[in-house]
């Protein structure tokens, strides 16, 4: 079903920029995604997808770190499609990915619901950097292995008011799959150093990424999505991430910040232990993620919004599960706390899944709609 | 066994082997070293974990440190009558390939004594029914962590009910986006927030 009408007419960066840098409380509650699969952008659009879920990305990169003609060609694909999506729907920006090309173990896939619904899988023991002999023995890509030609291909077809916002798949999830989740969990007690030393790398990559993305005049924002928690606490502990991954991500987030850029940031998980380092020290300008399991968004709005932009809200399991008018009561619930105050974007909790119902998709962006007319917006 | 303890609970995985043979060499039973040393050492991290003072890695090590000392028993259980607490039998949603969750489970009920048959990811319905009659468990664990994929505990559950197989069992489910409500809805008899909730479960219904 494709969509009936666009949240909006004509795209406004601007408008939205000044939303997730708490310039303003006036105006619209905007719609923002970190990522959309590539099946609901099919369904919106009514155009083909070469991938079904954006985690198949990953294995753009073959194991030896170079992208083959196939993968480029569903890249270019990938990218129409989301510059379809972003201008059928309304977004203010279309969102891309750098290549970077890092070796990766290969993802498995799986199909669930009766074969309907295929997701890609990282693998959580086995990683392609067990130890220090692999970790010195791995083809580590220079920074001049970057290449940028999304944003290049990108840049001339966005629409007229429209930006490009960066998707940067995070150094701590790439630690992860570079040794395997159990792996790293143990050598992080073991042989703390060795992650430390793969952190080093991973960090050199995405600095240089994001420093030349955010310095592209199409780029508007980089949504950097690393995540941290599980659903009671952080993977490791805080101490842990206050040593090793947060002053990389400073790191990082200065690259952008340099360019006057904001850094948003996604993170799955029970993380507030660490939203002070986030915030204080990172210099994050806006937090993504949310699940009512873990806390609803609007107490993590009532608690930081004014100090950084809350982003999206609207839990996956209630897209994908709930009716649409438990959809659209569970939006207004959002805004009534969250819209009148400013500093806030409606979205998923976390991406806009292939097993999404695409009828509740619209109907989170409907009651957005008609709930900023009734504010007069 | 107040040494061999803390050497679990720290993960010294290097040294625990060699304190288990010498406690077995000054004459001290394989069940007590079981129960008073090995099961109270990860009952203590797990409550650190669960109280917010430890996290996964420290869990991950104390296991491993569990498990090296669990090898050196291992020859002694089976002549010395020692019984597991219960049998347990756990995997991931059928289209479901995230394990750690289901792993933890899996260390947790080992660590408090059970035997525990791991029916690793991906597992059908069909999968479960023919686990269950083959090792006739008192705990079924599911683990699911995608909302596309929670649905097939309720399938796994009609399942075990449809096979007449519902009465003897106690079912828990967890996962991320698992909840009490929906452990409620569809059937299961416990959801666990976590590892640890899991095992304070299970060792209450085998006791029963």
């Amino acid at each position: 079903m494709k969509i009936p009408e666009p949240f909006k007419k004509g795209a406004d960066f601007e408008a939205l920029r000044k939303v997730l840098m708490r310039e303003t409380t006036g105006g619209p509650v905007p719609i923002i995604e970190l990522m959309v699969d590539g099946d609901p952008m099919a369904q919106v659009t009514g155009l083909p997808t070469p991938i079904s879920s954006m985690m198949e990305l990953l294995d753009f990169v073959e194991a030896d770190g170079t992208v083959s003609p196939e993968s480029l060609e569903k890249g270019m694909q990938l990218m129409d499609l989301s510059l379809a999506f972003a201008r059928d729907v309304g977004y203010d920006y279309v969102t891309t990915i750098p290549v970077v090309p890092i070796p990766r173990t290969r993802l498995s896939t799986s199909e669930a619901t009766g074969g309907q619904v295929k997701r890609a899988w990282q693998n959580e023991h086995h990683g392609l950097i067990p130890d220090r002999e692999a970790f010195e023995a791995f083809p580590w890509p220079s920074t001049d292995a970057i290449d940028l030609i999304t944003l290049d291909y990108l840049a001339p077809q966005i629409p007229e008011g429209s930006k490009i916002m960066l998707f940067y798949f995070g150094i701590f999830e790439d630690l992860r799959a570079l040794m395997g989740f159990e792996q790293m969990a143990v050598k992080s007690i073991r042989e703390p150093q060795l992650l430390g030393d793969i952190l080093e790398k991973l960090t050199v990559l995405a600095e240089a990424t994001v420093d030349r993305a955010a310095a592209h005049p199409a780029v508007g924002a980089i949504f950097y999505a690393d995540d941290m928690g599980f659903n009671t606490s952080t993977m490791l502990s805080p101490k842990w991430f206050r040593q090793w991954l947060i002053p990389c991500l400073k790191r990082i987030a200065d690259a952008c910040h340099r360019h006057g850029k904001p850094f948003l940031l996604h993170s799955c998980g029970q993380i507030d232990a660490l939203m002070e380092d986030l915030i204080e020290t990172v210099g994050i300008d806006g937090i993504h993620s949310f699940e009512d399991n873990i806390e609803p968004v609007e107490s993590v709005y009532q608690r930081y919004h004014d100090r950084i932009s809350v982003l999206g809200g609207v839990d996956v399991n209630l897209l994908s599960q709930g009716t649409e008018d438990q959809v659209r009561a569970r939006c207004r619930q959002i805004l009534d706390v969250c819209g009148p105050g400013g500093g806030f974007a409606i979205g998923s909790g976390n991406s806009v899944t292939n097993y999404c119902k695409i009828e509740n998709y619209y109907a989170m962006l409907d009651e957005t709609k008609k709930w900023n007319r009734e504010h007069g917006f | 066994m107040e040494e061999l303890k803390k050497m679990v609970a720290e993960g010294r995985d290097d040294l625990v082997p060699d304190k288990v043979r010498a406690l077995l060499d000054q004459g001290t039973d394989v069940e007590a070293v079981m129960k008073q040393a090995l099961i109270p050492a990860m009952d203590q991290v797990g409550e650190l974990f669960q109280s917010g003072e430890i996290f996964l890695p420290e869990m991950l090590v104390a296991a491993q440190a569990m498990k090296a000392g669990m090898a050196v028993l291992e020859p002694f259980i089976k002549g010395s009558g020692v019984k597991p607490l219960g049998r347990a039998v756990v995997g991931t949603m059928q289209g479901d390939m995230h394990d750690i969750g289901k792993n933890l489970v899996i260390m947790s009920l080992e660590g408090a004594g059970f035997e525990v048959v791991d029916l690793g990811m991906d597992v059908a319905p069909e999968a479960f029914v023919a686990a269950i009659q083959t090792h006739q468990p008192r705990i079924v664990g599911m683990s699911a962590l995608l909302s596309s994929t929670m649905t097939a505990m309720k399938k796994t559950i009609q399942a075990i009910d449809d096979a007449g197989l519902r009465g003897q069992v106690k079912i828990m489910v967890g996962g991320a986006p698992v909840n009490r409500e929906f452990a409620k809805e569809i059937g299961a008899d416990f959801y666990g927030k976590d590892s640890v909730a899991g095992k304070v479960f299970a060792t209450e219904a085998v006791q029963i």
